[in-house]
């Protein structure tokens, strides 16, 4: 029963031809996300007790090896369980939440990022097999963009590497974070307004215009991927790969954001084999970085990523089954609006004088 | 008495006579006037001469101080024993801080009783050495981002002292200089270039902001009235480790001041090490990344497929 809100959502958009720029985005992204844990969306079970998150027992502290720091075992399983929650609500890896979330709890940057990959590999997996199994993966295009995803993360690993002995490696993740959460919020809010005001209209959607080619097919080295029935340069998904790869080494994040777009849009692969595709290179690609984070930067806290995907897993669940009742739009906004939240917290952090000047750097600590 | 025939023998003598007294005789006190003459050139004849309540001819060791005509006394000069309540201390998963205990005894000791405040003792706990990196951050076009730096090849990572009264008044800021006491005395080994890119200024709010962010992170620690006397040579005092105390070795020190002179000092370690899973996990990360990598990708791989499984299986 692995069909779960994937296909739903996937039918959903695809069936009422509501895709139109980035609110089918958005809907991909959906699909790739309810983590494929298959919740069937009215699922009426209630909450069990014991996966409540967050209840409040402030004695439970474990000490993170890596983040070297003891952290209250509920509050971060709480953390794991509301961003799994959300992330099923909207449909959304949760690494552009779940990443932030650390940074502003006190976990050393570089280790939020890095943890966030390995915590993502847990959140996709299942997703990625279930796709796989219902034939939803274009295996060519998938190897392609995952090898162009593996030469990414390793350049944005030693990125990591290089800004952290500089002491940059804080400020470039905030810039990173402000420039595309502010980007994608503000084009998915705009999106789904319009999206809301039309349908109160009593307006269809525009319907998707398809069969059209862009200058991203003439460029040289084609290959054939047939699972998508494509004939295209090997370039543009290698080159797509390669800067998803880049962001899940910097930002922690799946990437997925960035990739069922571009995947759309640009190489116009059918919507059929998006999702499947994207979550099969997420899984890989995060799993690489995982390890090359882990082999050049020591930055990976096993201890911390368990604590966030078992709080993930089972929030997600939930997520998935509440998300069912709201309508996509609507949903879309709230992401939106919780987006640009994540965003401005972000730039204000970056633009407020901070209380001390001075600070320690964690390098030291974390390499010993 | 036996100790008394030795201090007679000694007051024949000079100083040398009276650290072997000293020696001999830990806990009493000659009455000899001919060596508190001899003694009398030494600093510690001239504390000693200070007139004290209780520098008096005192048989029982625990006999209240008597008013007796004799107003100065010569004595040995007080020993400091002390050591820490643990040798080592372990940082397993559940750690969430703990405390070093410093306890000590002042042989020979001359205060009447704990409150007095004959004594000064100043206990300071050092973590390892490690080096550490200062950044100064600057508004650069509107974004507060790290501008200048300092490097320091080897800073205390934890520093906690504890003292009877404030620091300052116990000692000249000379004397705790010297002995490298309080948050301003820290010996920190300044990176070479550094040093030649900061002037005197500069690298001053550098070294100040190592102990203020240390203190906020609770790493540095000062407490005035840490040290108790709870006899009249036994004292203690807890210091407190957090939760991120960096593991190493930690030295503690133990000085004994009287009106500002350095009487004594000792010094001894304590070690902080991780244990069980928490060693386990922090050597294979470092020792073994690549591995670790792998396992950590394991981990979540199987725990992403286990809990679809298992929510599959709850949902049918």
């Amino acid at each position: 029963m692995a069909v779960s809100r994937v296909h739903d959502g996937y039918d959903r958009c695809v069936k009422a031809d509501h895709i139109k720029a980035v609110s089918d985005v958005c809907i991909s992204i959906g699909l790739r996300t309810d983590l494929g844990l298959g919740a069937r969306p009215l699922d009426p079970t209630p909450l069990a007790p014991e996966t409540r998150p967050g209840l409040p027992r402030p004695t439970m502290h474990i000490y993170l090896p890596i983040a070297e720091m003891s952290v209250n075992i509920f509050v971060f399983f709480g953390m794991g369980a509301a961003v799994g929650f959300l992330s099923g609500l909207f449909g959304v890896g949760g690494g552009f939440l779940m990443t932030p979330l650390l940074i502003f709890t006190g976990v050393p940057p570089a280790v939020a990022v890095s943890t966030g990959a390995a915590q993502i590999v847990a959140s996709s997996v299942s997703g990625a097999l279930a796709q796989y199994k219902r034939n939803n993966v274009d295996l060519k295009l998938g190897m392609v963009l995952m090898a162009g995803g593996i030469i990414g993360s390793i350049i944005g690993v030693q990125m990591v590497k290089i800004l952290r002995d500089m002491g940059q490696f804080d400020v470039f993740v905030s810039i990173s974070y402000v420039l595309f959460l502010g980007v994608i919020g503000s084009l998915m809010m705009i999106e789904s307004l319009g999206t809301i005001q039309q349908s109160r209209a009593g307006k269809p959607a525009a319907p998707r215009r398809t069969g059209q080619h862009s200058w991203v097919h003439g460029l040289p080295f084609k290959m054939r991927f047939p699972r998508s029935k494509l004939y295209t340069s090997a370039l543009p998904p290698l080159a797509i790969g390669a800067f998803v790869g880049f962001l899940v080494a910097i930002m922690g994040v799946g990437g997925g954001f960035i990739m069922v777009p571009a995947m759309i849009y640009l190489l116009r692969v059918p919507t059929s084999v998006v999702v499947g595709t994207s979550l099969f290179q997420i899984v890989f690609v995060t799993a690489a970085t995982t390890i090359l984070q882990a082999a050049t930067n020591q930055t990976v806290d096993i201890v911390l990523a368990l604590l966030l995907m078992t709080g993930g897993v089972i929030g997600a669940q939930f997520g998935a089954a509440a998300g069912a009742s709201l309508r996509s739009e609507q949903l879309r906004f709230l992401l939106a609006a919780l987006v640009l939240l994540v965003c401005v917290r972000f730039a204000f952090d970056l633009v407020t004088m901070p209380k001390d000047l001075f600070s320690l750097s964690d390098t030291v600590r974390v390499r010993q | 008495m036996r100790l008394r025939g030795s201090s007679r023998m000694a007051a024949a003598g000079c100083l040398v006579a009276m650290m072997a007294c000293g020696f001999v005789a830990p806990g009493t006190f000659p009455a000899n006037a001919e060596l508190v003459a001899k003694e009398s050139a030494t600093n510690k004849a001239k504390r000693q001469r200070r007139p004290a309540p209780e520098a008096k001819p005192a048989p029982a060791p625990d006999a209240p101080p008597a008013a007796t005509a004799a107003p100065t006394m010569a004595a040995p000069p007080e020993q400091l024993e002390a050591d820490v309540s643990t040798r080592s201390i372990a940082v397993t998963a559940a750690f969430k801080g703990s405390e070093v205990t410093v306890f000590g005894t002042v042989d020979n000791s001359r205060q009447p009783s704990p409150e007095s405040g004959y004594y000064d003792v100043v206990v300071a706990v050092e973590g390892a050495l490690e080096p550490a990196v200062v950044r100064r951050k600057s508004n650069v076009a509107g974004l507060w981002i790290n501008t200048h730096e300092a490097n320091f090849d080897l800073a205390p990572s934890y520093y906690a002292v504890a003292s009877t009264r404030p620091l300052e008044e116990i000692a000249d800021a000379e004397v705790l200089a010297k002995n490298g006491i309080g948050f301003e005395n820290i010996l920190i080994t300044v990176n070479p270039e550094t040093l030649k890119s900061l002037d005197a200024a500069g690298l001053r709010d550098f070294q100040a902001a190592i102990s203020r962010l240390k203190s906020r992170e609770g790493l540095y620690s000062r407490d005035d009235y840490g040290v108790t006397f709870s006899g009249r040579s036994l004292f203690r005092s807890t210091l407190a480790l957090p939760a991120n105390v960096p593991v190493g070795q930690l030295t503690a020190r133990i000085y004994l001041f009287r009106d500002g002179v350095l009487l004594n000092r000792k010094s001894t370690k304590v070690g902080l090490e991780r244990t069980g899973i928490e060693r386990f996990i922090h050597e294979s990360a470092h020792n073994s990344p690549w591995l670790y990598g792998i396992i950590a990708v394991l981990i979540a791989m199987s725990c992403g497929l286990a809990a679809s499984a298992l929510f599959d299986r709850v949902r049918l």
